[in-house]
């Protein structure tokens, strides 16, 4: 495995330096964060910051996808991993 | 010769209080208005928790009431009324330190003396809830309490086929002549056999000589998670010791935390002697917000997503306005809940019915209701005329 | 992080331009921003290393403003990828992110921009269906358009600069499906500034070149999943037509980013540019020049300079453009199936709405409703809620769904009890 990645559902996704987690998911295909708790899906609209549409959870915060700054090895998942 | 009435009753507050007695006398057959000057739940009733509780509640006549109150909104709940709008569930007291150790010993006695719907389930440490944190030394989970937000509660009152709505319509003034009370609505002036003044906060602009007053509360909703994460309402045992001694003598906030059915929570509150519902500020959100999350970690994974003020109605002595005015049988009042309408308002709208009808408080509740009178004030005078 | 600078909320053109004109003033700025880097929506930066799509024209605009920055580096102090979580009564503001900090500051610069304006539609909850911002946004940094293929659809003339700039990385859009018709009227009656015409007349070369459709006058009535793809139909002027496509960048016009901003007595809070009015780039730099100078007067208690007829000038030529590109595809909300979602945060639909009778109070939308009550505070659903509870009695909208309340955006608990307090003479 060459290059930097992030594991999204355990599966590396490359990135490139400066990128948001939506950016490096969105051109690797992945169109779908998750599930909102109202059932709905979690995904990329507004692209900056207003829809909350794009929640992902990372280091114990849910943040949008599309502001969350990629870093090498970190890990997000579709299904939220709650204790 | 008095002139004929247009409603036999006219309720001006469209909040839980106010919707709960226009109910009890539409059941009663009576032809029933009710005037708010924005619309239902407006104020501190659509903007509160819903906790109907009896352990945050003053030992002595506000114990009781709530006790009975309790009792007959479960039974309100059973009959189908309020059954979308209560949900009975346990409920949690936490305490650290000396001054909440000491509140938490007075509320099990204060629940023994009772002998009521409200049992204390266990009293130990965090262990005794999931979730429970660090903040949490000692921890009372109770049974018998319940839940209802008062949006709900108002909305199931007020469906009432034989309850006029009149909104927008703000009280602007009264009048009363042997054949019943003009009252002055601004654009309408109507006339109904009897006026009840179910008005929160806004009571003294109509009624100058009662000490109702403004005392607001900062509150917080987060983003909604998983449901069933806490399955009662958290209580610092702080609330306690606020409700006894009023602002400005906590040592610790007196935070309540308030699972709702969204999957959120409701985070409240301050207490603060002002009307100015702008007034959030940080610093007080992160006092409420730090006991929180040290009492249960797992917000601290949640987001804030709204912060508000909303306005309580305060007496200084600590217990409600509820009764005839002096000298004056046809406006009755009922009003100065402070918080505690949700959990009072059946029993209240069900007595205030029975007064409104000329019945009274039943035996068991005349001497409770005395201590509620606007008579013992002796500032009270008749308000604004019309 | 002391309390005597000025707090520049959006390192765009406005808050740029409105912090270097303090700065020469001898105030000291912190500007925040909560992206990677400066550059706002218009001049997103490339990723390090890629190639930017901006115009020649864009490039200097930029070199030129950030020169300008550059040599007023003593006094401007930049905090990226931190968030503006508010400003409560008493003055003091919240910061998170890289840079976390509760403080006062001497005056508060909102430069946040614009957001765009989605018209709810059957599958626009889909993921693959974005603003088309979010797609110019990937664009602009990535250099590259996302895989597969792309479906412009809306009102308004970003449609053409994202559809044209999708032409020159290579990937034309299926098509352009444009609500309005503004090819119908003759070029020299629109009295527009010839920048506009010339911008407008390279993006539509580019697009005729790569035989993109640009269908006026239609509307995407539905998205639906096809076959692990997008179907999107659209009325136009001749009949229905469908286009599969990967992705669907919607768009129906821009408003200021100004929710949840409140004002406070404590201390001068300014909007500038496109939240403030969203009258474009022109007119951002040219209104933060313009405050920008004006606060410093102020807080310098100098003469404030006489304002200029730029904004002006910005203002007619964007109310030209409305005209142009007017239609009535609003009008389209009351027929929307019972089921399409108008609330995206918590998936309240049309049905919801309708349940709760004619003419519902404010209290009875949100409790009751539950519309405006999700994470986006109504951003997304406030303007279409009042039209469609004005369409019950012929009403003209009004906000119905009350203001937003602080925070502006969620902030995470954990967030807001760890940034440092700087606030003098207070303790928690």
């Amino acid at each position: 495995m060459s290059g930097r990645h992030i594991l999204w559902n355990g599966a590396p996704v490359p990135f490139r330096a400066g990128e948001t987690v939506a950016s490096a998911l969105t051109r690797a295909g992945v169109l779908c964060f998750g599930q909102a708790p109202q059932g709905q899906a979690r995904a990329l609209f507004c692209g900056i910051g207003q829809c909350q549409n794009c929640l992902v959870r990372f280091d114990g915060r849910l943040t949008e996808a599309c502001l969350l700054p990629c870093h090498d090895g970190m890990a997000l998942a579709e299904r939220e991993v709650q204790q | 010769m008095a002139k004929a009435t247009d409603h036999d009753v006219l309720i001006a507050g469209a909040g839980i209080v106010g919707a709960s007695i226009a109910w009890h006398l539409a059941e009663a057959g009576l032809r029933v208005a009710v005037a708010d000057a924005v619309g239902p739940a407006a104020a501190a009733s659509g903007a509160s928790d819903g906790a109907v509780s009896v352990a945050s509640k003053k030992p002595g006549v506000m114990a009781r009431l709530a006790t009975g109150s309790l009792l007959y909104t479960r039974d309100l709940a059973a009959r189908g009324l309020l059954a979308t709008a209560f949900a009975a569930r346990p409920s949690y007291v936490f305490g650290t330190g000396a001054a909440e150790m000491g509140a938490i010993d007075a509320l099990i006695a204060k629940l023994a003396e009772l002998a009521g719907p409200v049992r204390v389930l266990a009293d130990g440490g965090a262990g005794l809830l999931p979730g429970a944190g660090p903040g949490v030394e000692r921890l009372l989970a109770l049974s018998g309490e319940g839940h209802m937000p008062g949006h709900k509660a108002v909305r199931a009152y007020l469906a009432h086929p034989r309850i006029t709505r009149l909104w927008p319509a703000a009280l602007a003034g009264y009048e009363v002549d042997d054949g019943g009370v003009t009252v002055d609505l601004g654009t309408q002036r109507l006339r109904a056999g009897i006026l009840i003044g179910a008005l929160g906060a806004s009571t003294p602009e109509i009624f100058p000589g009662l000490p109702v007053l403004p005392r607001a509360g900062q509150l917080l909703v987060t983003d909604a998670g998983p449901r069933g994460a806490l399955p009662g309402a958290l209580t610092a045992a702080a609330y306690l010791l606020a409700k006894t001694d009023g602002p400005g003598h906590e040592v610790l906030p007196p935070v309540v935390i308030d699972p709702l059915a969204t999957g959120q929570f409701l985070i409240g509150s301050s207490r603060e002697d002002h009307a100015d519902t702008s007034r959030v500020d940080f610093v007080t959100l992160r006092r409420l917000l730090g006991r929180s999350a040290s009492a249960f970690p797992a917000l601290a994974e949640r987001r804030v997503i709204r912060a508000f003020a909303g306005i309580r109605a305060a007496v200084p002595d600590g217990l409600p306005i509820v009764g005839p005015m002096p000298g004056m049988a046809r406006v009755i009042l009922a009003t100065g809940f402070e918080g505690d309408g949700i959990c009072l308002s059946a029993l209240i709208g069900r007595e205030v019915a029975a007064m409104a009808r000329g019945e009274g408080p039943g035996p068991d509740w005349a001497a409770d209701f005395a201590a509620l009178s606007p008579a013992r004030f002796s500032a009270a005078q008749p308000g604004r005329v019309a | 992080m002391s309390g005597a600078r000025v707090l520049v909320v959006g390192a765009g053109l406005a808050g740029l331009a409105a912090a270097v004109e303090l700065a020469r003033a001898g105030i000291a700025v912190l500007v925040v921003d909560q992206a990677m880097r400066p550059g706002g929506a218009v001049h997103r930066q490339p990723l390090p290393g890629g190639r930017s799509l901006a115009s020649p024209a864009q490039a200097r605009r930029w070199r030129a403003l950030m020169s300008e920055v550059e040599a007023q580096r003593e006094r401007i102090e930049f905090a990226c990828e931190t968030r503006f979580g508010g400003i409560d009564h008493s003055g003091a503001v919240l910061l998170t992110g890289a840079a976390p900090a509760l403080f006062r500051p001497r005056a508060l610069v909102l430069a946040v921009g614009a957001r765009e304006a989605v018209q709810p539609r059957p599958g626009w909850t889909l993921p693959g269906v974005t603003t088309a911002g979010a797609l110019q946004t990937l664009l602009k940094t990535t250099g590259t358009p996302p895989q597969g293929r792309v479906l412009l659809a809306g009102s308004g003339p970003l449609l053409l600069a994202l559809g044209a700039e999708l032409v020159r990385t290579g990937r034309p859009p299926l098509a352009i499906i444009e609500a309005g018709q503004p090819f119908s009227h003759p070029a020299p009656s629109l009295r527009l500034p010839v920048s506009y015409m010339v911008e407008a007349a390279r993006h539509l070369a580019r697009l005729v070149a790569a035989r993109v459709p640009i269908l006026t006058g239609a509307h995407l009535r539905r998205i639906a999943p096809d076959a692990g793809a997008l179907m999107g139909e659209v009325d136009t002027r001749h009949g229905p037509r469908r286009f599969l496509a990967d992705h669907i960048g919607l768009h129906d016009g821009i408003r200021p980013n100004d929710a949840g901003l409140t004002d406070c007595a404590a201390l001068p809070v300014l909007r500038l540019g496109d939240c403030r009015e969203a009258l474009g780039a022109a007119a951002a730099l040219a209104d933060g020049r313009a405050r920008g100078r004006a606060l410093a007067a102020q807080l310098t208690g100098t003469t404030p300079p006489t304002a200029t007829s730029a904004l002006a000038r910005e203002a007619a030529a964007q109310a030209r453009l409305a005209r142009i590109y007017a239609h009535d595809g609003a009008a389209q909300l009351t027929d929307l199936p019972d089921d399409t979602v108008i609330c995206r945060c918590e998936a309240r639909t049309l049905a919801d709405l309708k349940a709760l009778g004619p003419a519902p109070s404010t209290r009875q939308l949100r409790l009751d409703g539950r519309f405006g009550m999700g994470a986006c505070q109504g951003r997304f659903c406030a303007e279409w809620v009042a039209r469609i509870v004005a369409s019950d009695f012929g009403d003209t909208p009004r906000p119905v769904l009350g203001q937003p309340r602080w925070p502006a955006r969620p902030i995470s608990v954990a967030d807001l009890l760890a940034a440092p307090n700087l606030t003098s003479g207070e303790t928690e």
